[in-house]
């Protein structure tokens, strides 16, 4: 991430992940589904209720009782709340809710939630990260604990911190969330994607997450 | 087409040299791609943006396929007098946007 | 002195056709055997190594290749491969080399078994054919250390 693209990413008028925000800001209010609520009706002004939210997803969910991200806490308000239909992942308006959402969390330290419920999430995680995969037979931590800082070919290697999902990835022209990056390096890999909101891909988020603990949400983030 | 941030300056003195700043979400479709279909997604891209400053053409500019989706556009100008800056977006089909920004001038 | 000994093992172990067994010669590893019986071609070797998207190789090996640019920084230089290694030495690694070093992040070549999540298009598939590996391996033995004399 060269010095343009952090300059891009810090003024929030050339930022082109702010644009998803700014979307994000008038679903917010707008009366949806069934019962003709926003999510202002039951949560009132994002950047007080908000606050803070991102920085401790993934959760575990009552209802459900089971892990949840972040979007798929949104899509069940949308569902159940709302009474609308349920957004799409990796689709326009889940990503503006998203960013938005986690918009209102940034410069706020990365927190998991301290649930023992998650335990075997996070176990799941942990294993997910140090498994090899694919033709390649590479793991997570092969590349981003082992070698981060070196170059595959021309591409940096990163640690790999999800500080700033959704991001507004330049090669995807487009803002996309952590679940669809994971597809992007188990494809480079040639294995098996996880498919969006499974137990796998929230788990391996979860620990990632832990990973980064203490960093700050810098949502939405700018990357080549 | 969904909306543009603009970035006016709040305040400017007269004669002042000014950066205004206009970031707008477009896929700006090249149409040489082909979907997940296989067949071409069709061409869907600015093609000229022009800003008039009380009335007046200041800058415009001609977009082409190779310009990237939501294309960021900043230019200078002077700061005259107070008023209006309208900003105005073209697509390949016809159709327009437009956004209005106001200037203060000292 | 352990250099005649590759050799002449190498020599003897040639006629044969099928996939060989590991051996330890000296203390080091090696696959001695052809994965074909049909002599590798540098050529097409060289091809293969530049090709990114086919033997991946640059990803992480820099070596001398001066038109190519980006070259990965992950893996040694390639540069002087035939002065270090016998092409014994080179198959192993190619084809497997966690059996050299268990935690390597050099893919397996010639494997289809024992990989996990292994995406549908690829399975049962391995990354390079097995005359690719010998036109690789005849390639990679003429990448001498010219300060060696």
């Amino acid at each position: 991430m060269g010095p343009d693209t952090q300059a891009m990413q810090k003024d929030d008028l050339a930022n082109p992940g702010m644009l998803s925000v700014l979307e994000g800001d008038a679903l917010w209010k707008a009366p949806v589904g069934a019962s003709q609520k926003s999510c202002a009706s039951c949560h009132g002004d994002a950047p007080q209720t908000m606050k803070g939210v991102a920085a401790r997803y993934p959760a575990f969910d009552e209802a459900t009782q089971a892990p949840i991200d972040l979007a798929g806490r949104i899509i069940q308000c949308r569902a159940e709340r709302q009474g609308a239909a349920p957004p799409q992942r990796e689709g326009r308006e889940l990503l503006a809710l998203t960013s938005y959402v986690a918009h209102q969390s940034r410069d706020l330290a990365i927190a998991p939630p301290q649930d023992s419920r998650l335990a075997s999430a996070r176990a799941q995680g942990a294993a997910l990260y140090s498994t090899r995969m694919g033709q390649l037979n590479f793991s997570c931590a092969q590349c981003h604990d082992d070698n981060a800082g070196g170059h595959l070919g021309a591409a940096p290697i990163p640690q790999a911190h999800p500080t700033g999902y959704p991001i507004y990835r330049l090669e995807w022209q487009a803002l996309g969330s952590l679940q669809r990056r994971f597809r992007n390096c188990l494809s480079g890999m040639r294995a098996e994607p996880i498919s969006a909101g499974s137990a796998d891909a929230i788990a391996l988020e979860l620990f990632l997450m832990d990973r980064a603990a203490g960093m700050k949400i810098e949502t939405p983030a700018v990357r080549p | 087409m969904a909306r543009a941030l603009i970035n006016v300056p709040a305040k400017s003195k007269r004669g002042e040299i000014i950066e205004i700043k206009t970031l707008m979400s477009h896929p700006m479709e090249t149409g040489f791609r082909p979907g997940m279909d296989g067949q071409l997604i069709p061409r869907d891209i600015i093609e000229k943006f022009v800003c008039t400053y009380n009335g007046e053409v200041v800058f415009s500019a001609q977009l082409y396929p190779a310009i990237t989706a939501n294309p960021f556009i900043s230019f200078t100008t002077i700061a005259t007098d107070s008023g209006t800056l309208v900003f105005s977006w073209t697509d390949n089909k016809g159709d327009m946007q437009v956004q209005t920004a106001s200037i203060q001038v000292e | 002195m352990r250099r005649s000994i590759f050799l002449t093992l190498l020599f003897l172990s040639l006629s044969a056709s099928s996939q060989p067994p590991m051996s330890s010669e000296a203390g080091t590893q090696s696959l001695p055997l052809s994965l074909t019986g049909v002599a590798g071609d540098p050529a097409k070797g060289r091809a293969i190594v530049v090709e990114r998207q086919k033997g991946l190789c640059l990803l992480c090996h820099s070596g001398p290749f001066p038109e190519e640019r980006f070259q990965g920084d992950l893996a040694p230089s390639l540069a002087g491969t035939g002065s270090r290694m016998s092409e014994g030495e080179i198959r192993l690694r190619m084809v497997d080399s966690t059996k050299v070093n268990e935690k390597t992040i050099m893919p397996p070549y010639y494997k289809t078994e024992g990989l996990e999540r292994v995406a549908a298009n690829y399975k049962a598939k391995t990354l390079l054919s097995a005359q690719e590996i010998e036109d690789v391996i005849a390639f990679l033995v003429t990448l001498k250390d010219d300060t060696q004399k």
